[in-house]
């Protein structure tokens, strides 16, 4: 009936990357007449870090068929993605704009996230139901952040909001409690993706200095995810929004163990600092931090990798997320050991659903509905 | 049960702490309050001699940003890590479970002829404090 896996496994993949073939063409019919003569003469231009992949961050298999940047064209991306790998659903989350947040003027970013998202409704999420849509928003300017929120929010296409891991302000202090507010206040999980590490208004990727290399800064990308994650925790962000959700896509998680266990015995000596703190660390970690598992951790033993997913309650806090179209992407049907029952079916879509409110019908998860309704549509 | 004289009451005012030892055992004699409390000198944590730590008051579980300073003289700060002990129920304030251990506190009457008070009747008059240990009496 189709190239759908033998297993009749349902799939969420929480981090896929919708791109642009030409992104000033695409973002420009949404950018108000000031921003649109600042595109025509600089382009769609965000900060980068300026490390570049070695062997490039789009899939070169995953071109389009007419030669067009991997993940531009939303066809294409469900057969050669979604129904290559029976993917009911694929959370997407964008290309080449995070940036928009460490850019330094705050306008310019605030205009590419609202083009974004407009962008992202017309062409993707009317395309087929199997998209989900992230808000971009720009988390320098946090109350423009959630007039951004609020207006796609009614949208129940978007499920997330989602910005960049880098930052100048780690990402719980109380200057963004207007974009939380807004993200808990229409029950959205906020997300951060990276590759802002260092780029822009950004602090540098790690506290000692910059690396030197793509494959070094690649490398410690978890350090920031672990400032952000502690900060949100501290500043007790998830005490004044106990509904917020945080995923933390793209970062890792093996390293979450470590910090758990050290806020955790940090905050037996030191809770007086943060007396709004009702609970161990590591528990607010587990109501309201997602992580996705792509890349997906490999240690010599496959079995250590289990050990540390039970470790850090993976049954509940874990997405499975593909990357698809980058080069560093995980197919779901081989970059996991062996995995109970239980546990794959939260990890593969039970958590995504549960999180994103995604129903996952019959006719949806059934092999080939994904073509059907678009030939419909 | 083994009842020992350890101190006078006059050397305990509100607010004081005294180190004395019974035995082989280190105890923290405290008034918190006007309440006489006494604890092993040993942190159930880590085995820090947690009754020489810092007693002071702290912050109250509170809302977000918003600081309530409390329990004033009634928090033991253990000098090892810090680990903070209301000095009213030994308990660790994270971790309740997690305790000082416990060691019962009588004022009595001077009893004279017992060779263990002379050290502590030195003082013309008033009431001595005892720690009763359980067990048999720790040999000095």
């Amino acid at each position: 009936m189709s190239s759908r896996p033998a297993s009749p496994r349902r799939l969420i993949d929480a981090d896929v990357h919708n791109a642009f073939a030409d992104i000033r063409a695409e973002l420009r019919p949404f950018l108000a007449r000031r921003w649109q003569a600042y595109a025509d003469t600089h382009g769609i231009a965000v900060p980068s870090a300026g490390y570049l992949s070695p062997v490039g961050v789009q899939r070169e298999d995953a071109r389009t068929p007419f030669g067009g940047m991997a993940g531009s064209d939303p066809d294409f991306l469900i057969s050669d993605h979604l129904d290559r790998y029976g993917i009911d659903i694929a959370v997407l989350t964008g290309s080449h704009v995070l940036g928009l947040s460490v850019h330094p003027d705050p306008d310019w970013g605030n205009a590419i996230a609202s083009a974004y998202n407009q962008n992202l409704a017309h062409r993707w999420l009317t395309r087929s139901p199997r998209f989900r849509g992230s808000i971009v928003v720009n988390h320098s300017d946090p109350a423009a952040a959630a007039r951004e929120i609020h207006r796609w929010a009614p949208d129940k296409r978007f499920v997330q909001v989602l910005m960049a891991s880098g930052s100048s302000r780690l990402l719980g202090q109380r200057c963004y409690h207007p974009l939380y507010a807004a993200a808990a206040e229409h029950n959205l999980p906020v997300a951060i993706h990276p590759g802002t590490e260092g780029a822009g208004t950004a602090g540098a990727p790690t506290p000692a200095g910059r690396p030197t290399r793509y494959f070094e800064w690649h490398n410690i990308v978890p350090i920031n995810f672990m400032a952000q994650i502690n900060s949100l925790v501290c500043e007790g962000v998830f005490e004044l929004f106990p509904n917020l959700k945080f995923v933390a896509i793209e970062g890792g998680l093996a390293w979450l163990p470590s910090l758990m266990w050290r806020m955790d015995k940090n905050y037996k000596a030191l809770r007086a600092e943060t007396p709004w703190l009702k609970k161990l660390p590591s528990a607010y970690i587990r109501e309201h931090v997602y992580l996705t598992t792509q890349p997906i951790e490999e240690p010599e033993v496959p079995g250590h990798f289990l050990q540390i997913l039970e470790m850090i309650n993976a049954p509940k806090n874990i997405l499975f997320s593909s990357d698809y179209p980058h080069w560093d992407f995980d197919n779901p049907v081989m970059a996991f050991p062996p995995l109970s029952k239980g546990w794959k079916d939260r990890i593969f879509h039970q958590n995504a659903a549960d999180l994103y409110g995604i129903t996952l019908k019959a006719e949806v998860a059934a092999p080939g509905a994904g073509e059907a309704q678009l030939t419909a549509g | 049960m083994a009842k020992h004289p350890v101190a006078k009451i006059s050397d305990l005012p509100p607010g004081a702490r005294r180190l004395v030892q019974v035995g082989n055992y280190e105890i923290g004699l405290f008034n918190v309050g006007g309440e006489l409390r006494a604890y092993r000198n040993i942190c159930p944590h880590a085995g820090a001699p947690v009754c020489v730590g810092r007693i002071s008051g702290t912050t109250l579980p509170s809302r977000v940003y918003e600081y309530d300073y409390g329990h004033e003289e009634c928090i033991l700060r253990c000098p090892w890590h810090g680990w903070e002990f209301d000095l009213r129920t030994g308990e660790h304030l994270v971790d309740p479970a997690t305790r000082l251990k416990k060691i019962a506190v009588e004022v009595a009457a001077s009893a004279s002829g017992n060779e263990s008070l002379e050290a502590f009747s030195v003082e013309r008059e008033g009431d001595t404090l005892w720690v009763v240990l359980p067990g048999e009496a720790p040999k000095p």
